[in-house]
């Protein structure tokens, strides 16, 4: 991590001191311009509590980018990525969207957490830079912002698909939800609840909790004396695996679901991989053996940072790839040109086939998997 | 009936952690009269050297918990001969030094560790004991007996140990206590290292029933922080009180406000020092202040 911060530094300087030489305004135009490097800002959470989250995506992103730069680049120009550390807070966030406008990326990859990149997008929208997010929240489409696109389905996807599963499939309709009450909570919590309303089912409970509750007996007490079939978890990993240890703790049985998060090493070494078992999990990325592209990915992954591929780099990969495909295909654009450009993308990706909309959104597809023996597999069927 | 008691059960778990935490911000005020803003962070520390030891070097968990106590001892007795030169002199330099070695402490955990932190699998891995339908986890009765060994220790150190006794003399008069011969740093040092044991005692404890993070104990911190307010800041019963409390405060707001449980928390929190400024068990004669 401090190596990450020392080159992501030295740029910084070089800039700072090369813009110190030029006239006021004319770095902007400097970098967009035919020549150097093209720069591109990452912008994660490398501290605090959802650090992980932009590990990961960090991790990715770099993978893509180290790619196309061993194979030449875009039209012969290195890709440079800088990264930059929000903390997960959406003020830091702000501050960033101005920086990396002033210091003149023309695109930014991140951030993970919705409610930063939605606090971001307004600043992007005026400085015309195109974000590619791994927020999955529907307030992302929300924002309005045709310069805001999507890695992954939204929630409602998500969550369309966990209920289709549940309650048609499984023929399961005693549900208690608990989600908290940040940005992907309650994203997580809307549009489970509107799509369980969708097939007339009423949850048997529906908690919330703040995002950092460490205690969760109150909350998971009520729910076993409603002794529902499973429970719906709308939570980041952490705060997940903590409910799920809990509640086996306290003799809740069981099994949960949820989105994103729980198909993550973290949620499983949090919760405990007995804990987790026969989790419900919702994603567009079970494993890393789903194709032949996702087995090369992982393998060039493991290569780079010896652990496992999971969602978010996945995510993060393919953001980066369609940012860079649209590069290519556009010339180098910038501003709107290349937003246009990155609509217009076609990319099979690992997560699936990207065919952006108006919104944003690229892909609207999920799959199925359960956690069996501390392992996420695809349910068949 | 149930969930009110499971409710309590919850909360006297975590709330003997933050009773640890708030141990040692009140042994450190009690002696010195400063609030070590760094104790958050030397939480973290303690979280990360016992969860170190414990998953990485494969040490029994009750050898890495001393280790992680030891280590972080030794960081309390680095960050009070730093501020010493200030003793009796500036008094915001030194709140504003225990800030500073804060936030070198957190970068220094993010530098070894990274910022991405690691689960902790429960050292007692025994089913929890059903008792008429409530749950028990073996664990949290491990963490009660530790924090009232603890406790009791601790006071019978300041009570029954000659050395116990100039720390309290200390902490009612220091220039009384320098006059008859009492070495008032060396007391301060023992003040900072045991507050820093205290730390990493709570950090440790709690990191298999939480997540081990940087953010940890800046949410441990406050809370502690938090207790040994509302029991009277400086009173060691009142550490303990304002700990339990703050934790059972805690799991019911969590009940019943839901999203909102934390600012219920702190507003009843605010209340009852808005009635009683100093405390529960609030002496504040007796320390100094």
């Amino acid at each position: 991590m401090p190596r990450l911060r020392a080159t992501a530094i030295i740029p910084l300087l070089l800039l700072a001191a090369s813009a110190g030489c030029s006239a006021p305004g004319a770095n902007d135009d400097d970098a967009k311009s035919g020549s150097g490097p093209i720069k591109i800002a990452l912008v994660d959470a490398q501290s605090g509590q959802l650090s992980s989250l932009g590990a990961w995506e960090l991790k990715g992103a770099r993978l893509a980018v180290d790619e196309w730069n061993a194979a030449g680049g875009v039209n012969g120009r290195q890709i440079q990525l800088d990264v930059f550390d929000d903390q997960g807070d959406p003020t830091t966030g702000t501050t960033l969207a101005r920086k990396i406008d002033s210091e003149g990326h023309i695109a930014m990859i991140g951030t993970a957490e919705s409610a930063v990149t939605i606090a971001m997008a307004p600043i992007l929208k005026q400085a015309e830079i195109p974000n590619i997010t791994s927020g999955q929240s529907p307030g992302l489409v929300a924002a309005g912002s045709e310069f805001l696109f999507l890695n992954g389905p939204t929630s409602t996807t998500y969550d369309e698909t966990l209920a289709k599963y549940i309650v048609d499939k499984q023929g399961l309709k005693s549900i208690a939800m608990i989600t908290n009450n940040g940005s992907y909570g309650k994203g997580e919590h809307d549009a489970f609840l509107k799509a369980l309303s969708s097939r007339n089912v009423v949850p048997v409970a529906d908690q919330v909790v703040t995002t950092d509750q460490k205690d969760f007996s109150a909350v998971l007490t009520g729910i076993r004396q409603k002794n529902p079939q499973v429970i719906f978890v709308g939570a980041e990993e952490v705060e997940s695996g903590l409910i799920v240890k809990q509640a086996r703790d306290l003799g809740i049985t069981v099994p949960f679901a949820g989105a994103a998060p729980q198909g993550t090493p973290v949620f499983l070494d949090t919760a405990g991989a007995k804990n987790a078992e026969k989790t419900i999990v919702s994603s567009p990325y079970l494993s890393n053996d789903v194709s032949d592209a996702s087995k090369k990915f992982a393998a060039a992954y493991k290569a780079k940072y010896n652990e496992d591929a999971e969602l978010h780099g996945a995510k993060a990969y393919d953001g980066t790839q369609i940012l860079l495909t649209a590069l290519k295909s556009s010339n180098v654009a910038t501003g709107k040109a290349l937003a246009d450009a990155i609509r217009g993308t076609k990319y099979q990706g690992l997560l699936g086939d990207f065919a952006y909309d108006q919104t944003g959104v690229g892909i609207f597809a999920t799959s199925i998997g359960t956690i069996q023996n501390g392992k996420l597999v695809a349910v068949t069927g | 009936m149930q969930v009110f008691l499971q409710t309590i059960i919850g909360g006297v778990s975590l709330g003997a952690v933050y009773a640890l935490v708030a141990l040692g911000f009140s042994l450190v005020y009690r002696t010195m009269g400063l609030v070590n803003f760094a104790h958050g962070n030397v939480v973290t520390v303690g979280a990360y050297l016992a969860s170190t030891f414990y998953l990485t070097s494969k040490l029994p968990f009750a050898l890495a918990m001393v280790i992680a106590i030891a280590v972080t001892g030794a960081i309390g007795l680095v960050i009070e001969r730093v501020l010493r030169p200030l003793e009796n002199r500036d008094f915001d330099l030194m709140l504003i030094g225990t800030i500073g070695f804060g936030i070198v402490l957190d970068a220094l955990v993010i530098a070894i560790w990274g910022a991405t932190g690691r689960a902790v699998p429960s050292p007692v891995q025994t089913e929890p004991i059903d008792l008429l339908g409530l749950r028990i986890r073996t664990y949290d009765l491990v963490v009660l007996a530790i924090a009232a060994a603890a406790t009791v220790l601790l006071v019978l150190f300041l009570s029954r140990t000659k050395r116990g006794a100039a720390m309290q003399a200390v902490a009612m008069d220091h220039e009384a206590a320098t006059a008859v011969g009492i070495h008032v740093g060396r007391s301060n040092a023992i003040a900072f290292m045991i507050g820093a044991g205290l730390a990493a005692l709570a950090g440790g404890l709690v990191g298999p029933l939480l997540y081990v993070s940087p953010a940890l104990g800046g949410a441990l911190g406050i809370k502690g922080f938090a207790a040994a307010i509302l029991g009277g800041f400086g009173s060691i019963p009142g550490a303990i009180v304002g700990g339990l409390a703050i934790g059972v405060l805690d799991s019911f707001t969590a009940g019943h406000f839901q999203g909102y449980s934390e600012l219920v928390t702190f507003i009843v929190f605010t209340v009852i020092i808005m009635v009683r400024p100093t405390g529960v068990f609030g002496e504040r004669t007796v320390n100094r202040a």
